[in-house]
Parts: C-alpha cells; structure tokens; sequence
C-alpha cells in the first residue's frame, strides 16, 4: 500500500516535471499571418483557402494528402477496393477520440456524411459524389463500430482525392455537438491536433492543443501521420496588407508567413532572423482567350500571340526567378508532368507576324482585363502587352478589381484576360478546370468534344502508363486550339522566425502548424 | 433655450430624406457593381447550377427593388441583416469596429486642432515672416505626404528599425489598455500629422482675413494688447470656417481611414468597409455606409450647432 | 521678409516647371516610358537613367514625365468640377435659404456622407475604368465641401451692411450676388481649392493602394507611388521620385494660391 502511493507519488511528480519542461517551450503563443479573415469554420461549406487552412486543423477526414499530393489514410487505418472499383471500405483506427473526449466511430461518420450530402448544408462538393461531378455515391453503410462503406456506382480513380480535397473540408468527421439542436453549425468537434478557442472578427482566429489528440504514428506528411502539437496556442492573425506582414516577421509580432511573395524572397532569404523556405506549387497562372471572341475565335492570331511571346523570362520576371515556365495545364511538380508537358515553344516574331498577316490582323486592339488583387496578374498583362507590340499585336490593358475579374471569368465575358487557378491535384481535374461545353458552363475556356470524352475517359483509368498516354494525346489536342496559355504552375513560399522549429512548406500550400514548436532557449 | 431644441427637431427630422436617400444610393449603386457574393464563395470551379443555388439561397435572385424593400423593411425595425461573408450580425459587428476608428480618429483630430488653431493664428499674425513662411512650408509638406506612405515610413523607423512599438495587431483597450496604447500611436500620430497640414493653412487663411477687418484695427488703435486682439478677436471670428472644416473631416476620415487601417492592421470600420466592398459582402456594405452617413449626420449637427458659438454674426435660425 | 510678389513668383514658376515638363512629355521623353526592360530592371539612378528604372526597367524619368500629364489632368479637371458645381450650389443655398437651400443640403449631405472609396469604386466601374471615371468620382465627392464652404461664408456675408446696403439701392438678386457676395467666399474657395488640388493628386494614390485608382499601365505620380510600397527596401528611389513630385506641385499651388487670394481679395484693394 505504502509502496504502491510512494511509487504514485513518484510518477506524478515525474510527470509534472516533464509537463512542466514540455511547457516551457511551448508556453508562448506562434502568430501565423493569414491575409483575410476565414469565412467560417464549418468544413467545405462557405469557405476559401484561409478557412480550409484552419479548419483543416481541427477536423480530419477519412483520407487526406500526403506532402506530394498522394492520397493515405488518415481517420481511416485501411482501404479495400473491391475488383470492380465500386465499393470502398474503410477500417476505422483504434482509440480515435474528438477534442471533447468522446470516441470516434462510424456512427458519427454516417452523420456527419448525412449532413455533407444534405443539399441544404451546401457542401461545396456536393455534386462531386452525388453523380453530376466525379463520382456517384449510392449508399453509405456502417456495419459495424470501427468500419464504414462506400458503394459507387461506377469505378473512378478521383474518389478518395475527391473525399481529400482541401476545399471540401477534407471531408472532415465532426462530432455531433458540432451542431446544435437546430441543425446550425456552432464549430468544428473533431479529431484534428487544435481545437477552436477564439474567432475575433477580423483580428485572428486562435486555436489551442487538442488535449485528447490520438497520433497515429508515422512520417508527418502532408494531412497525415504523427500531427502531435507542440505549442499550446497558435494565432492566425489576419493582416491583409502584404508589407505590413513582412514588418511584423521582421520585428517578431508573427511567427510564420505561409505564402511570400516571389519578390521578397531574396530580401528575406538574406535576413539572418528568419528562414525561408520554397517548393513548387500546382496552381496555374496563364493567359486565356474567349475563342468565341470576334477577333480571337481565329486560332491563328492566338497562336500568333503565343508565339510574340518570350515565356521564359516573362516566368522569370513574374515570379523572380522562383518558377520554371510551364505551358501545360498539369503543374510541374505533379508525376504526369513529362516530357511532352515540360516542352516551351520558341519565341518567333516572323512566324507570328506572317500568321497575323494570314487572318487579316490589321492592329484591332485587344482588351486584356487584369487585377491588381493578384500584382502577379497585372505585371503579366504588362509584359504581354509589350512583348507583343513587338509583332505588331495592339492590346489595351483593363484593370478590374478582383471580384469583377472573377464575374467576367465565370460569365466568359471577356476578349482575353490575365487569370489564376487554385491548385488542381491531379491532372484530369487540371483538365476539367479549363474544359467544357461553353453553352452549358460559361467559364471554360477549352470547349472540344473529342477533349472532354478523353478527359472524362482519364478519370476511369488507375493505370498510371495509360493514363500518361492520355494526357500527352489531350496536351497536343489543347496546345494546337491555343484556348489558353499557362505560364507557370507557380512557387510556394513560407518564411519564418529563425527560432521556429519543423516548419515546412508544400504544394498544397496550406500552412500546418502541428510538430512545430519554438527552439529551446529563444 | 426652446428655439434651440426646436432647431434640434428640425434638423433632426430633416435628417431624414438624407439618410433615405443615401439608403437608396447605397442599395443600387452596391448592387451596379459587377459580380456577386457567390461567385466570389464558390471561386474559379463553380458550375453555373451551383452558383444558382447559392444565390437563391441568399436572397439575391428576386429583384432587386424588392430586396432593397425587404431591406428597407428590416432596417427600420432595427434589423441590419447578417454578413453573407461569415454570418456574423452586421450590427455588432460594426459598433465593434467603429470603437476602433472612432478613438483613433476623434484623438488625433483633436490633437490636430490643438496644434492647427495656435500654429495658423501665429503664422497669420507674423504672415510672410519666418515664423510664418516656416508653419507653412511645414504644413504644406504634411498636406503632400499620401497618408499611407507616411505610415509606412514611421512603421518601419518606430517598428522595424528602433523596435519601440509593435508592427501588427490589436489590443482593445477594454482588455490591456497600456498594451493597447502602443498599438494605436502610430495610426494617430499619422493622422495628425495628415491633418494639421489642412486645418493649419484653413486657420492661417481666416485669420489672415479677420486681421484685415476693421474691427481689427479699431480693437488695436483702442490700444488692446496683441495678445488680447489675437484671442479675443481674431481667434472667435477665424475659427469658424476651420471649425466647418473639422467637422468636414471628421465626417469624411471615417471612410478615408481604411488606407490607415490597412497599414496597421487595425479592425477598424473602414477595414470592414472595404472587405466589405471588395468580397461584395451587400448587407456589411449597405449597413456601414448607412451607419456611417448616420454619424456624418449627427457630427454635422453639432458642428453646426456650435457654430453661432463661435461666429456671432450667424445665429441659430 | 518676403514680399508678397515672392509667393506669386515662386509658385509661378514651380507650376509652369511642371506645366512645362508636362507639355514636353507629349511630344519627347528620354526614353519609351511603357519600353520594358527586364535586364535593367530596379537599377540605381545612374547617368544612363537619371531617376533609376522600375521593377520592370522602365525608365522613371519618363515615366514621371507622361504621369505629370495625367495628374494635371485629373488634378485640374476634378477641382474645376468641384468648383464649379459647388460654387454655383453653394451660392444659391446660401443666399435663398428655405427649400431650395434644404433641399441643396439633403443632397449635398447624402453625398458627404458617402465615403468617397464607394463613390469612387462605383462610379469607376459604372464609367469604365479610366481617368474620366475617377475625375467624375471624386468631383462629385468634393463638390458638398465646396458647397459647405461657400454657403457658410454667404451666410456670414449676407449679415453684413455692404449687401444690405447693395439690396437697398435696389440691385437686382444677381448682381448681389454675383458683385457682392461672390467676392466674399474667393478667399475659402481659392484656400480649398488649392487644398483639393493636392487631395486629388493624394486620392488617386490611395485608391491605386487599396486598388481602385487610375488604372495603369498609364503612369500616374499616385500609382507610381502606392507601385513603389513593394520596393521601398530595395529601390527607395521609386517612391522618392513621384513623392517629391508631387510635394513640389502641392508646394507651388499653395503659394500661387496665396498669392491670388492677396491679389484678388476686394478689401486689398481698399487699402
């Protein structure tokens, strides 16, 4: 008895003793500068990336990505397939508690997914397994405690990329007291390394260690593996104005700047109190063509535009050096991104200017709309503008705001344009973004029936080989219509304080703030 | 005593069709401004039927004179809707934001005075002397430094290069209030520094002009010291158009402040504003024009009310 | 001391200066000032480049050249529609008084309190974006300030014995209006106008910040300027230049300002 409280005594205070030498590196509170303020913290529904970025650190989906953009489980130990692609079934992992205690089971995996598939929650991906988009999910059926299946109802190769997806909240598993007896979200129960403290509109949104985190081991990459925090709070500060956020890393009062600019990484990288920190991301920033334009429905002046230009440096300057030229629509570091897809064709003023001559080009201008919202969009506008003055080709240049860019894209109303694609994480989605029927999806830039039966085909394939072979065919198919002209697929950038540990960058982009931690002594 | 309150009904009542019509402005012109509030959630992957969806779902597809009616409805029960944004209530949200821009604009305004009204008095008194030609070279300066620029500059020089305040951040002065003081000298010391330049050379010009009156010079040749000519005539009389002018200010810098707010990253009414306007947020951006017209209004009124005060040639009527 | 020509011919001259290099500029500038050249590009002030180059090698002597052209043409438009508008309003509010005068009031006031970033936004995009857009904007905005300004001085001169003399001799409304109380308000009016001058030149510049402003790639000194916040580390000279431009502008209106009120206040003459 008395040994049995001595030995007690004894793992208590071994215990305080490390909690307490735990605690005094992770103390102090890590500021992460976010540009805008979230839009809300319930997963997939009214969100943008700052959200998505948020709450991807309080729920966790079945699946999630890896550092490269692959898919492993995470919520999930296991994933069978059956032979005929239709029937998903996933083993659940042991001891998985949500932030309040209570355990993980399939149960509240079915509702949640109730709720992710009821139309008036307006999940954002909603149509993606409801049959208009990606997959068709007929029936979801727990059979038991720990396992949960998901029957299809035809084989695709994007489901689990689909149930990944950053902009569907990761299809993140919530517990039920996420919502109150209305059916209203209140914020995020889950299973993620934070929990939600404090949302100060328009000043920061804080989250805190989940106390009751369950690791499942392994690699940390990505969305998944061994997320244990290291810091008691993290503060997402928003600060919308991009040199007051440099300062305030330079003076300390944040931590972490996820997304640099391309033009401060040099500064930055010289500065002895901070550490920068690259990789190459899967957006695309281009230039794209109404090609039922009066003028640019003629693919010759297109094409001759593509060829007035010197892509190479216009990357170059863009992005200063941190991004390769890519005129495909599948990013450089995605594994399709080969040798047909890395080729940049040649700048060639003769060639342009006899295919000007052919189509009867005789100076009509060209309006070109831009934003400023994106300083990389305008600069292109600029640099195309005088490139191509050098063939003769007169483009006017119409600043918008960003939200009126974005009208004139979803409607197609526009002659040509400077635009940006969020990050598409796999190569027949990169192709989706761009391709459709105009009639029906006004936005789409790349309307070719034979190219969307190819693209729909791609999405049925999992052989990797076949699927190459395809989007080689699709790149020579887009790169002959000259619908669009991708420039680079982009650079993300993090910076942070000398002192902070384990922060990394990748393509994805979101900043991931578990496993970080302060440096001892700092 | 009973003419003044009166005066005050009058007034407040003709209000009214000012705040009426700017609703209206505010509703239509919101609404002129291409693109929406749902494109701008759904981003470059949103189908046409889903940008349908959520615009039914937010009211935005029944016309829009009935909307500004349903609106209109709503506001006078007190009612400013909830931000399409983030859902919060568009109403305390804004009275949160307005504390903000309010102590920032109301101290350095004030400060401003008390630096404009002696510096324009002593340059009017000793024109075209050095004192003189000095007070307006320096207020002139002020007046062509654009506002954020100087933020910068004294961002990086107190923040950055000395280390004495902080760069970004909030503290509301409800929660530390000495911690929450080094947040806001520098927007208010840019401000000031913006505003002196105007309301000196305002103070400087009136009272140039009083100093030529007659009066003036009848005042001197009754052998009244400078002192008390200066205080006891001039500084009255060339007040008042500088007051009219403080008053301009104060209602405008409400809207001018975000450029401020955005260098400093305060969660002021004007940050909000342009969020606002910029994620085509209608009911955030109708609720802080009109509640910002609303303060314009009620500044006007006082400013206004103080003027037989100052200018004794003007009375209330 | 200095005498009171000194503002005139001071101020005088640092505008026909910058008149002059206006003018020039629509017909020679050093080099191309939209001539992009990225080998060059954020180089130093240097004998090849007098003012240095910008992120995109352009040369900003050039550019500083052309954007005077288009801030004297947005500046001067704006504040003589201003002016105008606002004087004219201001006059008849201030010496009717009653209805006309509240009714001019109730719109004036909605308009002040519209921040101008809306107005400005609106009516940009309504117009198209381009300069008349912005000259529209802030011309309407500014306008209640003129209107306050000179209804206030009205109904301050309107008290005093010289218009009640001129009513009594039986001059028409017009013409006291117009001979008497017109004179009165030169001195606000010429004060704000100058002051509007550099308001515009500023407002420009804090729209191109929070990104409504003139639309480049046409060069404003505003635009420049809020381009230039990028580089203020590196390449300080980019914002210099514009800034002191517009400093030495604002300077010389101000002091020709000043001195037309001397020259044209009625009660000089007296003297």
């Amino acid at each position: 008895m008395k040994y049995r409280s001595l030995l007690k005594t004894t793992a208590v205070m071994a215990l305080l003793a490390a909690t307490a030498d735990t605690a005094m590196a992770q103390d102090k509170m890590m500021r992460v500068r976010i540009n805008a303020d979230i839009r809300s913290t319930d997963p997939g529904v009214n969100r943008d990336a700052n959200s998505d970025a948020i709450v991807l650190h309080m729920v966790e989906g079945l699946v999630g990505y890896k550092d490269d953009a692959s898919i492993a489980p995470l919520l999930a130990k296991s994933i069978d397939v059956t032979a005929d692609g239709k029937a998903y079934t996933f083993k659940l992992r042991d001891g998985l508690k949500f932030s309040n205690g209570e355990p993980l089971t399939s149960a509240d995996v079915l509702a949640s997914w109730q709720r992710y598939v009821d139309p008036k929650t307006a999940w954002r991906c909603l149509k993606d397994v409801t049959g208009s988009g990606v997959a068709s999910v007929t029936s979801v059926t727990a059979p038991d405690s720990s396992t949960v299946i998901f029957t299809l109802e035809k084989p695709t190769a994007l489901f689990l990329a689909t149930l990944a997806r950053t902009d569907c909240g990761g299809t993140g598993i919530y517990h039920k007291s996420s919502i109150d007896a209305q059916g209203k979200w209140v914020k995020p129960v889950g299973t993620g390394p934070f929990l939600l403290q404090e949302w100060r509109s328009g000043q920061y949104v804080q989250l805190a260690a989940n106390p009751n985190y369950v690791s499942p081991g392994g690699e940390r990459t990505g969305y998944v593996g061994d997320k244990t925090p290291k810091v008691s709070t993290v503060r997402f500060m928003v600060i919308p104005d991009d040199a007051a956020a440099k300062a305030g890393l330079y003076s300390g009062d944040i931590d972490v700047i996820s997304d640099l600019n391309n033009a401060d990484v040099e500064e930055l990288s010289a500065s002895k109190q901070l550490k920068v920190d690259k990789v190459a991301s899967m957006g695309l920033t281009g230039l794209l063509f109404q090609t039922r334009d009066p003028l640019l429905k003629d693919v010759r002046i297109r094409k001759a535009l593509l060829l007035s230009l010197d892509i190479p440096q216009i990357a170059e300057a863009l992005t200063n050096g941190q991004s390769p030229a890519n005129l495909s629509v599948i990013p450089v570091p995605s594994p399709y991104s080969g040798k047909v897809q890395k080729d940049v064709p040649a700048r060639d003023l003769a060639e342009a200017r006899k295919l000007l001559a052919e189509a009867g080009y005789n100076g009509q201008p060209i309006k070109w709309l831009a934003t400023k919202f994106y300083p990389s969009l305008f600069d292109a506008a600029v640099l195309v503008q005088a490139m191509a003055q050098e063939a003769d080709i007169n483009i006017e240049i119409e600043t918008l705001d960003w939200a009126t860019l974005l009208d004139r894209y979803t409607a197609g109303n526009y002659s040509a344009m400077s635009f940006t694609y969020s990050a598409r994480l796999d190569p027949s989605l990169s192709f989706d973004m761009v391709s459709g029927n105009k009639d029906k999806s006004p936005n789409k830039v790349w309307d070719n029936p034979e190219g969307l039966k190819l693209i729909a085909e791609s999405t049925t394939i999992s052989n990797d080989k076949q699927r190459q072979a395809l989007f080689d065919k699709l790149e020579g198919m887009i790169r002959a219509d000259v619908p669009l002209i991708p420039l680079y697929s982009g650079t993300r950038i993090g910076a942070v304080r000398a002192n902070v540990e384990g922060y990394k960058t990748w393509p994805v982009g979101y900043p991931r703030m578990w496993g970080v931690s302060f440096a001892a002594g700092k | 005593m009973h003419a003044l309150s009166k005066y005050v009904a009058k007034r407040l009542l003709w209000t009214l069709p000012t705040l009426l019509i700017v609703a209206v402005m505010v509703f239509f012109l919101v609404r002129m401004i291409p693109g929406d509030p749902a494109q701008l959630i759904l981003g470059d992957s949103a189908s046409p039927e889903e940008l349908a969806n959520l615009r039914a779902n937010l009211g935005l597809d029944q016309s829009v004179p009935l909307q500004f009616l349903y609106w209109l409805g709503n506001v006078l029960q007190g009612d400013l809707g909830h931000s399409i944004s983030n859902g919060a209530s568009v109403l305390p949200l804004m009275l949160d934001r307005f504390q903000v821009s309010a102590i920032i604009v109301l101290v350095a305004v004030a400060l401003a005075t008390l630096i404009a009204v002696p510096a324009g008095l002593i340059a009017a008194w000793r024109q075209n002397e050095h004192v003189d030609i000095a007070i307006v070279a320096a207020s002139t300066l002020l007046m062509s430094i654009p506002s954020f620029w100087l933020g910068l500059m004294l961002l990086l020089a107190f923040g950055l290069k000395l280390g004495w305040l902080p760069v970004v951040g909030y503290v509301p002065f409800t929660e530390k209030p000495w911690t929450a003081i080094t947040y806001v000298i520098l927007p208010v010391v840019t401000l000031m520094l913006i505003e002196v330049g105007v309301l000196t050379r305002m103070m400087r010009a009136s009272a140039i002009e009083i100093l030529r009156l007659e009066y003036v010079m009848h005042a001197r040749a009754k052998g009244l010291s400078e002192r008390k000519v200066l205080l006891r005539h001039v500084l009255p009389n060339a007040f008042a158009p500088t007051w009219t002018m403080i008053g301009l200010v104060l209602g405008g810098l409400l809207g001018g402040i975000a450029v401020l707010e955005t260098v400093f990253t305060l969660p002021g009414l004007g940050r909000l504003l342009v969020d606002a306007i910029f994620a085509r947020d209608y009911p955030v951006v109708q609720g802080c024009l009109l509640f910002t017209a609303l303060i314009y209004v009620i500044v006007n009124l006082i400013v206004d009310l103080c003027y037989p005060l100052f200018d004794p040639r003007v009375t209330a009527s | 001391m200095i005498r009171q020509p000194a503002n005139l011919v001071i101020g005088s001259l640092l505008l026909i200066f910058i008149g002059g290099i206006a003018l020039l500029a629509l017909f020679w500038t050093p080099y191309d000032p939209a001539a992009i050249k990225l080998i060059s590009k954020l180089k130093p002030p240097s004998a090849q480049f007098w003012l240095g180059t910008d992120e995109f090698g352009r040369d900003v002597v050039s550019r500083l050249m052309t954007g005077a052209v288009q801030s004297m043409t947005v500046a001067i438009l704006t504040v003589a529609f201003a002016v105008t508008a606002g004087t004219i309003t201001g006059l008849i509010a201030g010496y009717t008084r009653g209805l006309v005068d509240r009714i001019l009031m109730v719109f004036s006031d909605a308009l002040l309190a519209f921040p101008g970033t809306l107005l400005a936004l609106g009516l940009m995009v309504i117009s198209g974006p381009n300069k008349y857009g912005i000259i529209l904007a802030l011309g309407v905005a500014y306008s209640p300030s003129v209107l306050r300004i000179v209804r206030a001085s009205v109904l301050s001169a309107r008290e005093r014995e010289y218009v009640e003399a001129s009513r009594v001799i039986g001059n028409s409304e017009f013409t006291t209006m117009f001979k008497h109380i017109l004179p009165n308000c030169t001195a606000p009016i010429v004060v704000l106008a100058t002051s509007m001058f550099g308001w515009v030149v500023l407002a420009e510049s804090s729209l191109s910040f929070l990104g409504l402003g003139v639309p480049p790639p046409a060069p404003t000194w505003g635009n420049m300027l809020s381009a230039a916040r990028t580089y203020i580390e590196k390449a300080p000279w980019l914002g210099l230049a514009p800034g002191i431009c517009i400093s030495l502008t604002l300077l010389g209106i101000n002091l020709l300002g000043d001195a037309l009120r001397d020259r044209f206040d009625p009660r000089m003459e007296q003297r």
